[in-house]
């Protein structure tokens, strides 16, 4: 059993500046957990406390049950694989892979059956001989992978692995990674700023921001329901377009006026959780996917757009523009591949309401309503 | 033109630096009585070096000087390892240890002479080989504690914990990944140490005697009353940096070798 739990974990420094803060987390055993957010969030630093190679500055942590707050890091039976590889340059890959087993004083022969296993796992065997320096970054980042499997540790704990790597070698290892949790079964923490890694890898996604873990969830239940705006942009690209409203009573009906000429009718579904902000301000998030060039559904919503600029990625384009004429928003939505529209031209786009969230105007943080279903 | 210009100031540059020792070793191998002469290479003579092993028992000094620059080395380079990697790595002592550290080295080597005297008198070790290899060690111990220090800052974090996840000591790491990973800067450490060493004048004359004297000691000894036998000083000189040189050769080797040579990315 190698469940992780961490109980109001913080680790303060020396100038009194926190660099994690009551972090609660439990991590079930064999779960596939990604901490996910910008530099400097805390969540490598959360991931070296986990391993015991930072110190905890108050909170407990419990690796498979067991309270590790004052256990060595080769005491608590989890492999680290680190952004830089920090392979042994000295060494051979062998010896890189084996130097774990040798520690912990395994007998030479099985050292030798179990890194070859994990060698012909990864692709390895054909250069077991070379030292790191004559490895290519890929070649690298697998034997960190294998110097981490050999020892058939609890717990793996993956700090940024996959950040040094070229852009098609990143999706392949990604591939690897996840096929690799499915054989092993181990309890993975994979930390990343890389949202596409998040969303593709992890049963379950941890967002952290400013030493905070701010949501955890099931990847796609927070990309559908975020706790606030900086989860909703954080978590995608092009990020959701958050456009400073009011929400105000039109009628029986709850209308998000973003300027004398442009407003949004939210859901019936929604009146009720909504209804108690009805006359102030508000930010409304629109997801660039949730913006489309014709009316497919009754309920869509008219706006106009002035096109400041199209990406053209091929499989679709990105159109950015501007909404409202008193102070104009920036938006973008993402349309088909074959809609083109001039530069400085006005468009016509209609927008799907029902995923629309209404964010608190001052604190960021959503405004509670039941969560959006997701399909699976 | 301007390349030609650039080679002839270096070429001359070459000149100005080489030429003293070149003259020391014309110098070294004509007569004595020749010495002084103004042609370039009036004749050749062999007298001089044999004369310095022969009458001046120079071999006696150098081996001396050998064993206490090696010996220093070797006593200094262990303490200097673990001083430095615990400045490095722990903070040890903070900013101020590592200021004093540093600051020992500001004194003037006068002003420690005489507590070395009394100090080794004390112990029995006045006029001792072992006396001034401890005292050399002392004086050698700061300047390589600081240099394997930037050895030390040098090497990945990363690494040290990759082995302690591995199961290995914060010792363990040290003795298993981070000495064997510096090995380049103990090297070159160790030979500025050993130059360091083998030219200290001040401490070997005031503590040595006549049966323990050093190379520079020696060559000052042959500065008599009778006058300077510049010729067999010439010859000793070129003796004397003939180590020197094939150190710093290597010093060269080891400091251009790179550090990490592809551990990390």
């Amino acid at each position: 059993m190698a469940s992780i739990e961490l109980d109001r974990v913080s680790k303060i420094y020396a100038n009194g500046a926190y660099g994690v803060r009551d972090v609660d987390l439990k991590i079930e055993d064999g779960e596939f957990v990604i901490f996910l957010g910008p530099s400097g969030c805390g969540k490598s630093t959360t991931l070296r406390m986990i391993a015991g190679l930072e110190s905890m500055s108050a909170g407990d942590l419990r690796i498979g049950g067991r309270s590790v707050n004052n256990v060595a890091p080769r005491d608590r039976n989890v492999a680290v694989v680190f952004q830089s590889y920090a392979l042994y340059p000295h060494m051979s890959v062998w010896h890189n892979m084996a130097f774990g087993l040798k520690m912990r004083g395994v007998a030479l022969s099985e050292i030798d059956s179990k890194v070859a296993k994990a060698a012909d796992l990864l692709g390895l065997n054909h250069l077991l001989q070379r030292k790191p320096g004559a490895l290519s970054g890929g070649q690298r980042q697998r034997v960190a992978l294998g110097r981490a499997i050999v020892r058939e540790p609890e717990a793996f704990l993956l700090d940024e692995p996959l950040s040094n790597l070229d852009a098609q070698l990143r999706a392949e290892m990604r591939l690897e990674l996840v096929k690799l949790h499915r054989r092993l079964g181990r309890t993975i923490v994979h930390v990343t700023h890389d949202q596409v890694e998040a969303m593709t890898m992890g049963d379950r996604i941890c967002i952290m921001r400013e030493g905070r873990m701010i949501q955890t969830g099931r990847p796609l239940d927070v990309y559908a329901n975020p706790a606030d705006t900086f989860v909703a942009r954080f978590l995608a690209t092009p990020p959701m377009n958050l456009i400073p409203a009011r929400l105000e009573h039109e009628g029986e009906k709850l209308v998000v006026r973003i300027d004398s000429e442009t407003s949004v009718t939210v859901p019936d579904k929604h009146y009720l959780p909504y209804v108690q902000k009805a006359g102030g301000p508000i930010t409304a998030g629109i997801r660039a996917e949730d913006i489309y060039e014709t009316r497919e559904r009754p309920d869509w919503q008219h706006i106009r757009v002035k096109v400041v600029a199209v990406e053209a990625l091929g499989a679709e384009n990105i159109l950015i523009g501007q909404l409202g004429r008193d102070k104009p928003i920036e938006i973008q939505a993402r349309l088909g591949r074959h809609v083109f529209a001039p530069v400085d031209s006005m468009i016509d786009l209609y927008v799907d309401v029902e995923p629309m969230h209404l964010f608190d105007s001052e604190t960021g943080k959503a405004v509670a309503r039941p969560p959006l279903p997701v399909g699976r | 033109m301007r390349k030609f210009g650039l080679h002839f100031g270096l070429i001359l540059a070459c000149v100005v630096v080489l030429l003293p020792p070149l003259w020391a070793l014309r110098t070294s191998l004509v007569p004595e009585s020749m010495s002084y002469s103004t042609e370039i290479f009036p004749a050749f003579t062999l007298d001089n070096y044999t004369g310095l092993f022969a009458k001046n028992r120079f071999g006696t000094f150098y081996v001396n000087s050998l064993i206490v620059a090696l010996g220093s080395v070797i006593v200094a380079l262990p303490f200097a390892a673990c001083t430095g990697y615990a400045f490095a790595r722990f903070r040890t002592g903070g900013r101020f240890a590592r200021f004093a550290v540093l600051a020992t080295q500001m004194l003037p080597p006068v002003a420690l002479v005489l507590p070395a005297f009394a100090l080794l008198r004390g112990a029995g070790l006045t006029n001792s080989l072992p006396g001034l290899i401890l005292v050399y060690s002392a004086l050698n111990l700061p300047f390589l504690t600081w240099i394997l220090m930037g050895f030390f800052e040098g090497v990945p974090v990363d690494m040290e914990w990759a082995a302690m996840t591995d199961g290995a000591t914060a010792w363990g790491a040290f003795w298993r990944i981070v000495l064997p990973i510096s090995l380049p800067g103990l090297a070159a450490a160790g030979v500025l140490g050993f130059i360091l060493s083998w030219n200290e004048f001040l401490f070997a004359l005031v503590l040595s005697g006549p049966q323990t004297a050093t190379i520079p000691v020696s060559l000052a000894a042959l500065q008599t009353s009778n006058g300077v036998q510049i010729a067999k000083v010439s010859a000793g000189v070129v003796l004397a940096i003939l180590p020197l040189v094939i150190a710093s050769r290597f010093i060269q080797r080891f400091i251009i070798q790179g550090l990490t040579f592809g551990g990390v990315k």
